[in-house]
């Protein structure tokens, strides 16, 4: 199954590289995204370059697949 | 020789012994630097520096030093069109920068106004008498502590002062790291570095009536300098002249805007008389930009034979108060940290993180130098923690030719694997070691050149024009800079080969915007590449047209064909049968109703992916001597393994690589700069260390033979990349002499006695525990 | 302070000036007698870029006043060739690659031809010793002892390339 990108619709096989680029692009579009379900942007950000791990894209990739439905 | 040769031989001036075309001029004195230019009517401009890392700017009151007699002018930020700039000018965000900035300042050293007097002395002196009004704002020097919340805010708007943010990402890492039989993680710290050149920034700037503008500046790129100060100070590109002739260096801290420009422009906007900016060596060091200090968290999964499976890094770097170059640097690091292997999987997430400090930018190696200091030195402790032959376990994963890294670059010559030859000979010739000697080598690989136009240049980013005088002397004009390198030089040579003729007959010019065409400028090693394939391009232009007249006045069967090699034109099937060069040249002036034979080359880089058309690979070997009780280092020998595919100039390609190693030594285990509350701690040269002669190994090279098809004559980067392995290479010699760790460089002595104290007493309670 | 007249003797030329007596002798080559092959890369007399030969002996010409060196003879750079005849140094410098951005160049010839004139066939060490002082960015300093030993061992000559 492929991956849309809430905000700009581009699509990809895995979810998580859909969150890559969601970071990846960064800008106000995507961002907005991120926060309108209730994860703040920049504490994501902060949390994948501080700590080891994948936590952050892990997050907003289960985001990115909740929202397949409603796009 | 004898003429029946020439038709054998490929090369005539190529890689031959030619003395650099600049040498008269930089041995005898004559050379003349923008620090020595002097022009009638000159004053001299000196800048008011911010004492405070982080500050509002309230009020500049000139007046005390306006009255000084000797004084002509005091700008400050409201003189400007406070225009934010940077050189990364595709992205307006990223153009964060007023040199002279109008209502806050963000680092310690940062211009808050520039004085022009008649005398530099009543300059200096005038800047004690300018009152400078400041909130002090809270600061913040740690990228980990300018990400938090609770942190200052450096630049309005960005958050959690996060400036950029890069990712790469290849293969399948959860796989890859899912299959691993051996996982490794480590942090590492590297440290910055500042580019020292001999010259430190001086600009000359004369606005007349008519408004033009001629500059005299040393920088690394005459043609973004042009570009960038049309930008601040509004003027067209075409009505602004720089010329950067002669330059004391740059590596990589020249081609973004300083505050010597752009003051004495200022100043001489005011004025209508040239005004003369060159910094102490103090200000060189506190208000220009440095190498990125980055804070490297390496995870690498690798099977039981040593492969490589998946590679996680990310990398958090300090900024500084400005983007610069840094962008590229981060983006450059997460791409080299890669190399030169094929890996399974592989993720980069790096972060730029503004704090109040220097800028962080450029420098001799982008961001490899560090990359390769954690790659190579976490390899060498894999193939220890798992009884792998290091060489081998690197070599079975090591880019060979035709090798595409997935989606980022394709590499077409690579000449990894005969270094890994060499180094395994050297180091086996070596045999045991003395006492508290060790032996240690890194591989690396670097680019030719960018191709991603973050700068967004209308032209093609490499042009080069090629007259032919009536008497066979030459002209070569080139936007390419000359900044030691030998650029010049190579320029020359790769003319003589391609026209026939000899080094001797050409005349170079570059680093002049009037009379040179764009080129991007000397830096990511692009000039050899790029500019050589304009020049190669542009001789082959004017060559063709000269060899038209030559088939003309021979009048042979059409089967044949002509060639020109040391002056002289010839079938290439019986080369005795010709003319000489300057005849020719006669000839084809005749025939063209007088005109001069002119040829015209460019080069941009296409389908070669977005980073770089080419990459050379290297070995750099090192065997140091430690002092156990003062953790000194002494570096005792050294070995190059160098693949720069075809060498065009011989003696500067050995230059640039001894020039490479002192350089990027000095990096591992000297070079420096500690900062307390935002102030550079040592802003000079007695207390800021680097290599000096009593300090250098000799420094053989071993030269590779590949051909780099998107060269010119097979020829790609030298002496930029040479800047990466030898942090790691001296790491791991400490490693194998002592069988310490070192997670942080500049490795100072004080790192190498604390970790042998722990060592000692890890090893005691080993023991006990037994 | 009171501005005094002297004469100093640089590459064997007499020059009167008049100057400031804290004048630096590296101020009174390059900004009042105009030979600019003689640089500056420090405040700290730690680069070297600026020395020149004092009565034979290498001297960084930051470190001493103009008015110190009267009756001495000083030689910057400009005073190696004559008549368009290199010194054999300087042919070495050339042929070994021995500088690239040229700027700490003129301090190594000058360092160079000091230790010459006083030792014929220095040793390696005795080489890099004598530029320890000066700071090269971009050769790593190889070629340059290179050079000088070639010039000691005869394989460099004056004269012309």
């Amino acid at each position: 199954m492929a991956f849309k990108c809430p905000a700009c619709k581009k699509q990809w096989d895995v979810s998580l590289q859909v969150a890559r680029h969601i970071f990846g692009t960064g800008d106000k579009a995507h961002r907005a995204w991120i926060e309108s379900q209730g994860e703040s942007y920049a504490d994501l950000l902060v949390q994948q370059a501080t700590t080891p791990g994948n936590a952050s894209y892990e997050t907003v990739a289960k985001l990115v697949e909740k929202a397949q439905d409603k796009l | 020789m004898t003429t029946t040769s020439l038709a054998k031989q490929k090369l005539s001036v190529i890689n031959t012994h030619v003395v650099n075309i600049d040498g008269i001029a930089k041995v005898t004195g004559r050379a003349t630097y923008t620090f020595d230019v002097k022009l009638p009517g000159m004053l001299y401009g000196k800048i008011l520096r911010s004492p405070h890392p982080h500050a509002k700017i309230l009020k500049i009151d000139a007046s005390k030093a306006l009255a000084l007699h000797g004084v002509k002018a005091v700008v400050t930020g409201k003189d400007t069109l406070g225009i934010k700039q940077g050189i990364w000018r595709r992205y307006q965000e990223l153009c964060d920068e007023q040199i002279l900035p109008v209502d806050k300042v963000r680092y310690i050293g940062e211009p808050v106004a520039a004085v022009a007097a008649v005398t530099e002395e009543i300059a200096e002196m005038a800047l004690d008498l300018i009152e400078v009004d400041y909130e002090v704002l809270p600061a913040v020097y740690e990228p980990m502590d300018a990400m938090k919340k609770e942190a200052p805010t450096i630049h309005e708007g960005v958050e959690r002062n996060i400036n950029v943010t890069r990712h790469i990402e290849w293969g399948d890492v959860e796989k890859g790291f899912e299959n691993a039989d051996y996982i490794r993680e480590d942090s590492f710290f590297c440290g910055g570095q500042a580019h020292m050149c001999m010259e430190t920034r001086a600009a000359v700037s004369s606005f007349t009536p008519e408004g033009k503008m001629t500059i005299y500046h040393s920088n690394q790129s005459a043609y973004y300098l042009q570009a960038l100060m049309a930008g601040v100070l509004g003027m067209r590109e075409g009505d602004i002249r720089v010329i950067a002739q002669y330059v004391g260096g740059g590596f990589g801290g020249k081609f973004e805007l300083d505050g010597a420009i752009f003051c004495s422009a200022i100043l001489t906007m005011k004025l209508f008389r040239p005004v003369k900016i060159c910094y102490t060596r103090e200000e060189d060091f506190i208000a220009t930009k440095r190498r990125t200090p980055m804070h490297y968290w390496v995870r690498t999964g690798v099977s039981k034979t040593g492969k490589f499976l998946a590679r996680e890094a990310r990398v958090v770097s300090n900024g500084g108060a400005y983007t610069g170059m840094g962008a590229t640097a981060l983006y450059l690091t997460g791409f080299f940290h890669s190399f030169p292997y094929k890996w399974g999987g592989y993720r980069y997430d790096g972060y730029r993180v503004y704090t109040n400090t220097l800028p962080s930018t450029s420098m001799r190696g982008f961001g490899a130098p560090q990359a390769m200091f954690c790659s190579e030195q976490q390899l060498e402790w894999i193939a220890a923690d798992l009884g792998l032959d290091p060489i081998e376990m690197r070599r079975q994963n090591g880019h060979t030719p035709g090798y595409e890294v997935p989606g980022q670059a394709y590499i077409d010559s690579c000449g990894l694997d005969e270094a890994f030859d060499i180094m395994a000979k050297w180091i086996k010739d070596k045999g045991k070691l003395p006492e508290n000697r060790g032996i240690g080598f890194s591989a690396a690989g670097f680019m030719s050149g960018g191709i991603f136009n973050w700068f967004d240049t209308p032209y093609s980013f490499s042009s080069a024009v090629i007259t032919i005088n009536e008497d066979g002397t030459v002209i070569l004009h080139i936007g390419a800079t000359e900044i030691g390198q030998g650029s010049n030089t190579t320029m020359a040579i790769i003319a003589a080969e391609t026209l026939g003729c000899k080094v001797e007959d050409i005349k170079v010019h570059s680093g002049d915007t009037d009379h040179c065409p764009a080129d991007l400028g000397a830096w990511g090693s692009r000039q050899t590449l790029m500019t050589g394939n304009a020049v190669m391009r542009a001789c082959e232009d004017a060559k063709h047209q000269l060899l038209e007249f030559a088939l003309a006045k021979m009048g042979l069967n059409i089967v044949y064909d002509l060639d020109i090699k040391d002056r002289w034109v010839h079938i290439v099937a019986r080369p005795e049968r010709g003319m000489p060069w300057e005849e020719l040249v006669k000839i084809a002036t005749r025939g063209k109703d007088g005109q001069r034979i002119i040829g015209r080359g460019y080069y941009t880089p296409h389908r070669k992916g977005m980073i770089s058309p080419a990459y050379s690979y290297m070995l750099q070997g090192v065997e140091i001597e430690i002092d156990k009780e003062t953790g000194k280092i002494t570096l005792i020998d050294s070995l190059t393994a160098h693949d720069c595919g075809q060498p065009i100039n011989h003696l500067g390609l050995i230059g640039q690589l001894e020039g490479a190693f002192s350089m990027a030594a000095g990096y591992g285990y000297l070079e420096y700069m500690p900062y307390e509350d935002g102030k550079l701690m040592n802003p000079n040269l007695v207390d800021y260390k680097m290599i000096r002669a009593t300090e250098m190994p000799e420094t053989p090279v071993a030269e590779i033979d590949t051909y780099e098809p998107e060269g010119p004559y097979g020829a790609k980067e030298a002496g930029e990349g040479l800047t990466n392995p030898t942090a790691a290479a001296i790491g791991n010699a400490i490693f194998h002499a002592l069988g310490i760790q070192m997670k942080e460089c500049p490795i100072r002595p004080h790192m190498i006695v604390n970790a042998l104290k722990e060592k000692a007493e890890k090893d005691k309670t080993a023991k006990k525990g037994k | 302070m009171e501005k005094k007249a002297i004469v100093l003797n640089v590459n064997n030329q007499d020059y009167e000036l008049y100057i400031n007596p804290k004048t630096l002798l590296v101020e009174a080559i390059r900004d009042y007698i105009g030979l600019t092959g003689t640089k500056r890369g420090c405040e700290t007399v730690s680069c070297g870029a600026c020395t020149v030969m004092v009565n034979d002996m290498a001297v960084k010409s930051c470190s001493i006043l103009a008015i110190q060196c009267q009756g001495m003879k000083i030689i910057t750079s400009e005073g190696l060739e004559k008549n368009g005849q290199l010194a054999a140094i300087q042919n070495a410098f050339l042929h070994e690659g021995s500088y690239q951005c040229g700027f700490c160049t003129s301090g190594m010839l000058m360092a160079t031809s000091a230790l010459l004139k006083e030792t014929k066939k220095p040793s390696k060490n005795e080489i890099k010793e004598s530029i320890e002082g000066n700071i090269c960015r971009c050769t790593g300093y190889n070629s340059i002892v290179r050079a000088v030993e070639g010039v000691a061992n005869g394989k460099y000559k004056e004269g012309s390339l």
